[in-house]
């Protein structure tokens, strides 16, 4: 490049970052940076990471993206990205990208144990297909099954969901986002009858105090907390709290740190409740006009698999799992539930962990009696070196910045809480605190969820595309929901199972005892990702099932792979995020993918072409149907309604579900491309805007409760960036349930809780149902009442040390993509293990050194941390779990939230020692 | 080579140290600056994507910097992007794949 092509360059990127930042430029300044962009085409998109949802610019030439700003224009981020979010386009060039198929082949065709050759989309899908249809026949609707992503596309996830749920009848679809959010769900429902949050990004500059519980979001969420910085920074009158179980980036932009102990956020909670009531400052107005008080079980389980025989448990852990089905309560959960150290609790309310009834506010206030500030401290505090003191005044000063009448709190969470084997009671419990002061669904005032993935709201969630779900709020146990769902997708009733399928982590219990046979893997790496993970290795490896993963690059599910499908990324797609404050952001497909690499929805509406209905739609044996009054065995024919509809038996799943005469009014191309391609449409070249059409197709679902999207070619309008839902008017949502700024809320109610799920309920005392009969609770929120319960494995004199994981700031999830970018794996090239000084030295060892880091499940060798960006409390160790070559997940636990089914990444008890 | 914008933010009185400092870097040049709002913008030119990443954090280890990020980034001649575009962009031969390396088991 020559030296004034240079300096001309530089002068226009100078230029446009100075206006992106806000400083007033000559004209001449501003011609620079507009000179400069010229060559360039610049189009808007959303960050391919987080569930913050940052607006970025990219600028294609020549059928690459050549540079990438962050967007001004986007109100999350206006204009700023972190260093992840700041390589979005480089990630789709790294050299190992995946561009042919590959399949397992010995002599010619498949083989389980053959080496991947390159083979045609054709030969794949035949295999894909022969293999399929093997399982099918085998063992029914639900011996196949999909890993699905919270970083699907919503159309992706939307196809998928249909494709299993009304094609194969098989609600066997589960997103990876059940290890993300799954509780926080839980938690909505069960509180509020909605999903996702009242508030949104605004909330920051709105309130004066910000708590973290076990959100370390100066490294997860570092857009959002750039904003809570400036907030900070700006008003002195502003407090931050950060809640973590060690001292991380986020502690240096607090002004309270509380290092607790593993699950104490439970009392913690509770203790802050009591406070609230002892204070005398329950806003009993909001209270008794929008509240209930509810209680649930607490003999739950641990979300491990029960197996008393020992079929599917290592010996070493057996000691543990047996606590799934028998526990001796310790001296704390005795007090904190109200019964006696060591008796004996059998797990009795495993199957059925989410039933709760209401409560009367004395029983909810003799529950809290236990969490004084004297047991809470003793339970909670996580730092040895700390004194019990200090610690006390600690949550006396979180207690005040709570209760105080002139402060507004925001609470905002992720995994500290969701992946916790009681996260939905966590997230339960943080709503009770807000929902006792009123501090709720205000501006400045709320709890606010936070997710994790890009689009674990607007895939994972508002499409439904967990084994329980269905579109917008639906949920498969519901009749009147699955009709709806039935006529919406102009298939005959009772095409839908009314079994909820399996979740994430039962989809790999499933493989390990055969009764799944197939599985698809789309935009996400379950083998690298779900703890325990040598179990589930060797299970997808045995003989009979065939795994298939859509891969953009050699992940370690892509090793676990029979067949791996190469997957178009971000912006070679078209496609739609929705992020953690209900903002959906739709994008253009901007350059072409490479090779012979196709999309997810393609893969998905391609293989559709080669199932017709007749082949599922005929009687289906599927155990357990009885209880949704079905006759047992037997999922019934729907073929003569379907003829009665107009369809045959040989109408191909692709014609019948995804292009309908509906769909196919919707041509490409299309303006809103302004003459750019879409290879989805082209590659199955009958003319149809696929991604539109099928946005087309799903909105319905939400509008008129609460969920209303725009049409598509609103969100691709130079003037937008994303809209918030409901969109209600052509205006985006702001506050929901409050009547000021929620157009569903009833005038004169002030507030209104008006989800619709879980609203009617019995009725008891604290230990149990006195009254069955189900008493409606409309517009109403529920205060709930959860007990401290101790995790179900903690330290001992063998594995004596806890041990939590996480993401780090340069990394995404399992470093697919994030590897590929050669600056971010130099700053982070492998995963360390962060540990005290004085435990390093007490096993005689030093910064760098290389050890084993062991639990009952499994072992992997990493090296040593004592400084840097997180400060370990003496008995606690923390490694991310990004790197393939530090298999982290060989280590963790599976115990998981019994009523959410998410995975508890944040506590296990491990050894280390010299390697 | 890359080019990155990068936006400094300083306490406004630290403005001109901060600035001098910025400038002393190699490969870094100040563009513009705002004293009232204490913001400096630079742009990094690095020969390597690893020595860009370094000299973010340079930045932001000066004293007088409060928070300093890239919010432009231009990368049409990054070698390691050409060459991860000649490795992956071609269609891959068939016959059998050299990328997938072998499966970590216990």
């Amino acid at each position: 490049m020559t030296v004034s092509r240079r300096n001309f360059l530089k002068a226009g990127i100078a230029a446009s970052t100075a206006s992106m930042a806000g400083l007033t430029l000559t004209p001449a300044a501003l011609s620079a940076a507009q000179e400069t962009e010229k060559e360039w085409q610049w189009d808007k998109g959303v960050c391919r990471f987080c569930g913050t949802g940052c607006g970025l610019m990219l600028a294609t030439r020549n059928g690459r993206v050549v540079a990438q700003k962050g967007d001004v224009e986007n109100s999350v981020n206006r204009g700023w990205q972190c260093v992840k979010g700041y390589f979005n386009a480089k990630i789709m060039y790294g050299q190992d990208r995946l561009t042919q198929p590959l399949m397992r082949m010995k002599d010619g065709k498949f083989h389980k144990e053959g080496n991947f050759i390159a083979v045609s989309w054709e030969q794949a899908f035949d295999e894909m297909e022969r293999q399929f249809r093997r399982a099918y026949a085998e063992k029914g609707p639900e011996g196949v099954a999909c890993f699905g992503s919270g970083q699907w596309t919503v159309q992706e996830g939307y196809a998928m969901n249909k494709l299993f749920k009304a094609g194969f009848r098989a609600n066997m679809v589960d997103p990876n986002a059940r290890n993300c959010m799954a509780s926080a769900v839980a938690g909505f429902y069960s509180t509020f009858g909605t999903d996702e949050p009242a508030g949104n990004y605004m909330d920051i500059e709105h309130t004066d105090t910000m708590v973290l519980w076990g959100a370390n979001m100066a490294e997860m969420h570092t857009v959002l907390w750039a904003r809570v910085m400036n907030r900070r920074l700006a008003n002195p009158n502003v407090r931050v709290v950060n809640l973590s179980t060690f001292r991380n980036m986020s502690s240096d932009g607090a002004d309270l740190e509380i290092i607790f102990k593993p699950n104490s956020d439970l009392a913690i909670l509770n203790y802050l409740a009591r406070e609230v009531i002892a204070r005398d400052a329950v806003n009993w107005d909001f209270v008794n006009k929008h509240t209930i008080f509810a209680t649930g079980p607490y003999d739950i389980g641990y979300g491990l698999r029960a197996d008393p025989e020992g079929k599917w448990t290592f010996p070493e852990e057996a000691d543990v799992v047996a606590k799934e089905l028998k526990v001796a309560l310790d001296k704390h959960e005795a007090i904190g539930q109200r019964r006696q150290e060591g008796e004996v609790v059998e797990q009795n309310s495993r199957g059925n962990p989410g039933a709760h009834w209401s409560i009367s506010f004395e029983d909810y206030k003799k529950a809290l009696e236990p969490y004084t500030l004297e047991f809470v401290a003793e339970v909670a505090k996580g730092d040895d070196s700390e004194s019990i003191e200090e610690f006390k005044r600690k949550l006396r000063e979180l207690a005040d910045l709570f209760v105080d009448q002139q402060r507004k709190v925001v609470s905002f969470w992720t995994m500290g809480i969701n992946q916790h084997t009681r996260g939905t009671w966590a997230n339960e419990q943080i709503y009770a605190v807000h929902l006792l002061l009123g501090k709720q669904s205000q501006p400045g005032n709320g709890a606010f969820s936070l997710t994790g993935q890009p689009s674990a709201c607007g895939t994972a969630r508002e499409v439904g595309t967990f084994a329980h779900r269905l579109p917008a709020d639906r949920v498969i146990p519901n009749p009147a929901h699955r009709q709806y769902t039935e006529e919406q997708w102009k298939v005959p009733a009772k095409t839908i199972s009314p079994k909820v399928g399996s979740f994430y982590a039962k989809i790999m219990r499933d493989l390990q005892d055969g009764s799944v046979k197939w599985a698809w893997v789309q935009v996400n790496n379950p083998w690298h990702t779900h703890p325990n993970a040598n179990h589930w290795i060797a299970a997808a490896r045995k003989s009979d099932n065939f795994i298939v993963v859509s891969e953009a690059y050699p992940g370690i599910s892509a090793k676990v792979a029979d067949l791996i499908l190469p997957v178009a990324m971000i912006f070679e797609k078209y496609g739609a995020y929705g992020n953690a404050e209900r903002r959906t952001q739709h994008w253009r497909e901007m350059v072409p993918p490479p090779g012979n690499a196709k999309g997810d929805l393609w893969q998905v509406l391609e293989f559709s072409k080669r199932f017709t209905v007749g082949d599922f739609w005929g009687e289906q044996t599927v155990p357990g149907l009885k209880a949704a009054g079905y006759e047992d065995n037997k999922l019934p024919s729907v073929l003569a309604d379907a003829e009665a509809m107009g369809y045959k038996p040989t109408d191909s799943l692709y014609k019948v579900l995804f292009a309908t005469p509906d769909n196919m009014q919707y041509k490409w191309p299309d303006p809103v491309a302004k003459g750019g391609g879409n290879h989805t449409s082209e590659a199955l070249g009958d003319g149809w805007f696929v991604e539109k059409a099928l946005w087309q197709e799903y909105v319905p679902f939400g509008r008129g409760i609460g969920k209303d999207l725009a049409d598509y070619d609103v969100y691709l309008r130079d003037d937008v960036r994303g809209l918030r839902w409901p969109v209600v008017d052509g205006k985006e949502g702001t506050w929901r349930f409050n009547e000021e700024y929620d157009p569903y809320v009833t005038k004169g109610a002030g507030f209104e809780f008006y989800g619709k799920l879980l609203k009617a309920i019995p009725s008891g005392d604290l230990d149990k149902v006195t009254n069955p009969e189900p008493v409606g609770l409309p517009g109403k929120a529920k205060i709930f009442f959860r007990p401290y319960s101790a995790p179900v494995e903690q330290p001992d004199e063998n594995y004596n040390l806890w041990f939590s994981t996480g993401r780090v700031l340069e990394h995404w999830h399992s470093g697919t993509m994030t590897r590929r970018v050669p600056e971010l794996h130099r700053s982070v090239p492998a995963a360390v293990l962060w540990i005290h000084p004085d435990d390093a030295r007490e096993r005689g060892l030093q910064r760098n050194d290389l050890v084993w880091l062991e639990s009952r499940r499994g072992k992997v060798q990493i090296r040593v941390e004592t400084g840097g960006r997180n400060t370990m409390p003496k008995g606690t160790v923390y490694a991310p779990f990004f790197d393939e070559g530090v298999f982290i997940n060989k280590v963790c636990i599976d115990s998981a939230c019994p009523i959410s089914k998410e995975s508890d990444y944040k506590k296990c008890a491990v050894k280390v020692y010299k390697a | 080579m890359n080019l990155s914008g990068i936006v400094v933010i300083c306490q406004p009185p630290k403005l001109s140290a901060v600035s001098k400092a910025l400038s002393e870097l190699p490969g870094v040049e100040v563009h513009f600056e705002d004293r009232d709002q204490g913001k400096i913008i630079v742009v990094q030119e690095a020969l390597s994507i690893a020595a860009e990443m370094n000299g973010l954090r340079r930045i932001k280890a000066l004293p007088g910097v409060v928070l300093a990020d890239m919010m432009y980034h231009y990368f049409e001649d990054d070698p390691e992007i050409l060459e991860g575009l000649t490795k992956s962009r071609g269609k891959q031969p068939m016959g059998e794949s050299d990328v997938i390396p072998p499966l970590p088991i216990r």
